[in-house]
């Protein structure tokens, strides 16, 4: 916090702008937080904001949709999880298992190439959600394979990578090749050097890129929502299903629960790490 | 009567155009402290890291005990390395840290334990078992940095400038600890090193290496008494290179003073001498002398002067007096004799 250091005798109007600018940053980011929060205690049917009276409906409205057959969509809130579930976790295992080795070639290779590749594997991130949907889309169909839940981990995996190599890079550059040389001399073959001294010292960048994955894989909608099929599709394109006519209240409650798993997450990890490195 | 513990054999490398090592001949004796010394850019830490494994040679070999290891992998050398950096594993504790080498060697529990006691009682510092790296002084790491590479029992023990990040006093305590620790485990040693006072300190046998190329190969007194080219003598101790003459009589001439110097030269040859700052006295006089005093300093015990002769700066050392020439006097050079190095021009 620096806020603190700042001149308060004569200067102290820097220090209500900072303190301004902290409020409107922590309001835009944690409104929609607040507003499906309070929304899905509503007990309303309609959703106006705010509500006129408050209930637990809708959470009782979640736990029936995920204990009664439900015929109203053509996938179930229940196999729409267990599908977001699988997806995010393959795609966590594949995109670091990828970026380890990956950003430790990066890392030890030649400089030139390593910025060439840092920036192809950026790319998903400044192509146009849309068309990156799209562009799978017609990569799929034309492929004319029955690829199952492949045909939305793919897609993940390109859109994560970024991040988690990322993650895994900045880690590798705190590593010094006297290390591993130091491990070797003492005996360790280079795998070994590798498991012994790389891994540990990246673990935190790793666990980042592996909740980054998880959590944007979880939580894609643009993307998947050209590629769904009606036997595979995610939890974002059910919740958006169940929305798009009127918006049902029971949505926000599970959306509560999705936040409060996600922040979960991040706490855990971050306690995990705690000390050394940042998972943002 | 010692014997060869490990030879290298021609060993050049180049790092594409660049040549950081031409046929390099070498035999270090077995339990011996040889110190390879030179400028930064002779090759020296490649030299070492080309006897670690860390980096192959373009051409010869690398002898152990007569085996053939040019190209064994580093892990399988068993030799014992401090680093630069000391590359001592961040995520480990100290005993963690001593004990890696063993568990690679599947040594017991108990094994490990003991080893790492009995190293922590060597270095001294019996009791940062279980302490965090980071939790450290410098000169701590050192030491346990060293203690690490020795617990292997290192067929080599070797070192790349491990003591330059230490301040001057740690240094010196540092340099007769290594020569200590080395002595008692008895294992040969190769240490890199661009200092030549502590190349002189810890050293059997000095290596001084310039361009790429062995320039001398001997004992610490030896190579400051009688350096075999201008470089070494230069280099180590810092000598005054001056051009010299072979007189009518077959003596050596230095700037215009016949030092009585026999030289095997013919008269009239041009030469070079190299005289230590030590092996110069001063003598002021009225008029007639060699050189003008342009500078000088009373360090205490010693007063150093920049002697104007000829054309040449020459500096010069000796004991502090009352009588001792000051800037702008006259004075006239003395050498001693047994001193000069003389080398063909």
């Amino acid at each position: 916090m620096r806020v603190g250091l700042l001149p308060t005798d004569r200067g102290g109007s820097y220090r209500f702008v900072i303190v301004l600018l902290a409020i409107l940053g922590i309001l835009v980011s944690a409104l929609p937080v607040v507003v499906v929060t309070i929304m899905s205690f509503s007990a309303a049917e309609t959703s106006g904001f705010p509500p006129d009276s408050y209930s637990l409906r809708w959470y009782g409205e979640v736990a029936r949709l995920f204990t009664n057959e439900d015929s109203s969509s053509a996938q179930s809130v229940v196999d729409s999880m267990v599908t977001s579930l699988v997806v995010a976790l393959i795609v966590m295992v594949v995109a670091t298992g990828v970026c380890i080795p990956l950003a430790y070639a990066l890392a030890r290779g030649q400089r030139r190439v390593r910025e060439g590749m840092e920036l192809l594997f950026t790319l998903p991130l400044v192509f146009p959600l849309v068309m990156l949907g799209i562009a799978f889309l017609l990569i799929a169909e034309s492929l004319a394979l029955e690829l199952g839940i492949w045909r939305i981990v793919i897609p993940h995996i390109a859109l994560v990578l970024p991040f988690v190599l990322r993650n895994c890079l900045s880690a590798m550059n705190g590593i010094s090749v006297e290390l591993e040389e130091a491990a070797i001399s003492l005996g360790a073959s280079p795998m070994r050097a590798i498991w012994d001294v790389v891994i540990p010292l990246m673990k935190a960048g790793i666990l980042a890129g592996l909740i980054f994955a998880l959590i944007i894989s979880f939580n894609e909608f643009t993307i998947t929502f050209f590629m769904y099929t009606i036997d595979v599709s995610t939890l974002p394109i059910w919740m958006y299903s169940r929305t798009v006519s009127s918006l049902d209240p029971s949505t926000l409650a599970l959306s509560v629960f999705i936040i409060a798993a996600d922040v979960l997450l991040i706490v855990l990890v971050d306690k995990l790490i705690a000390g050394k490195g940042n998972l943002f | 009567m010692s014997e060869t513990h490990l030879t290298i054999e021609g060993v050049s490398k180049s790092f594409g155009d660049v040549r950081a090592l031409s046929n390099i001949d070498l035999k270090v004796d077995r339990g011996a402290f040889v110190c390879l010394l030179g400028p930064s850019g002779c090759g020296k830490t490649t030299l070492l890291r080309i006897i670690a494994g860390f980096e192959q040679a373009t051409s010869g070999k690398l002898l152990l005990d007569g085996a053939d290891i040019t190209d064994l992998a580093p892990h399988k050398r068993g030799f014992g390395m401090v680093f630069q950096s000391l590359a001592l594993f961040p995520h480990m504790s100290v005993a963690e840290n001593i004990a890696y080498g063993l568990k690679l060697r599947k040594a017991s529990r108990v094994e490990q334990k003991d080893r790492v006691e009995e190293l922590l009682n060597v270095i001294e510092l019996p009791h940062i078992a279980d302490r965090p790296v980071s939790a450290l002084s410098g000169g701590q790491r050192q030491r346990v940095a060293i203690a690490r590479a020795l617990a292997i029992q290192p067929k080599l023990f070797l070192l790349d400038e491990p003591l330059s990040a230490l301040d001057a006093k740690l240094r010196d305590n540092m340099q007769i600890e290594l020569r200590r620790l080395q002595q008692s485990f008895g294992v040969t040693t190769v240490l890199v090193t661009h200092d030549q006072t502590e190349a002189m300190m810890l050293a059997d046998e000095l290596v001084v290496l310039s361009d790429g190329v062995i320039q001398q190969a001997a004992p610490p007194s030896q190579v400051y008494q009688s350096p075999v080219n201008p470089f070494v003598a230069d280099f180590i101790g810092s000598a005054n290179i001056l051009p010299a003459v072979s007189t009518s009589q077959s003596t050596l001439g230095l700037l215009g003073v016949d030092t009585g110097v026999s030289v095997e030269h013919a008269p009239g040859s041009t030469l070079q001498a190299a005289v230590r700052s030590e092996a110069i006295s001063l003598r002021k006089v009225e008029s007639g002398g060699t050189g003008i005093v342009s500078f000088a300093r009373d360090l205490g015990p010693v007063t150093e002067w920049l002697v104007q002769a000829e054309g040449h700066e020459i500096r010069v050392r000796g004991a502090s007096s009352a009588v001792s020439p000051t800037v702008g006097d006259q004075v006239s050079l003395q050498f001693d004799q047994d001193r000069i190095s003389v080398f063909a021009s």
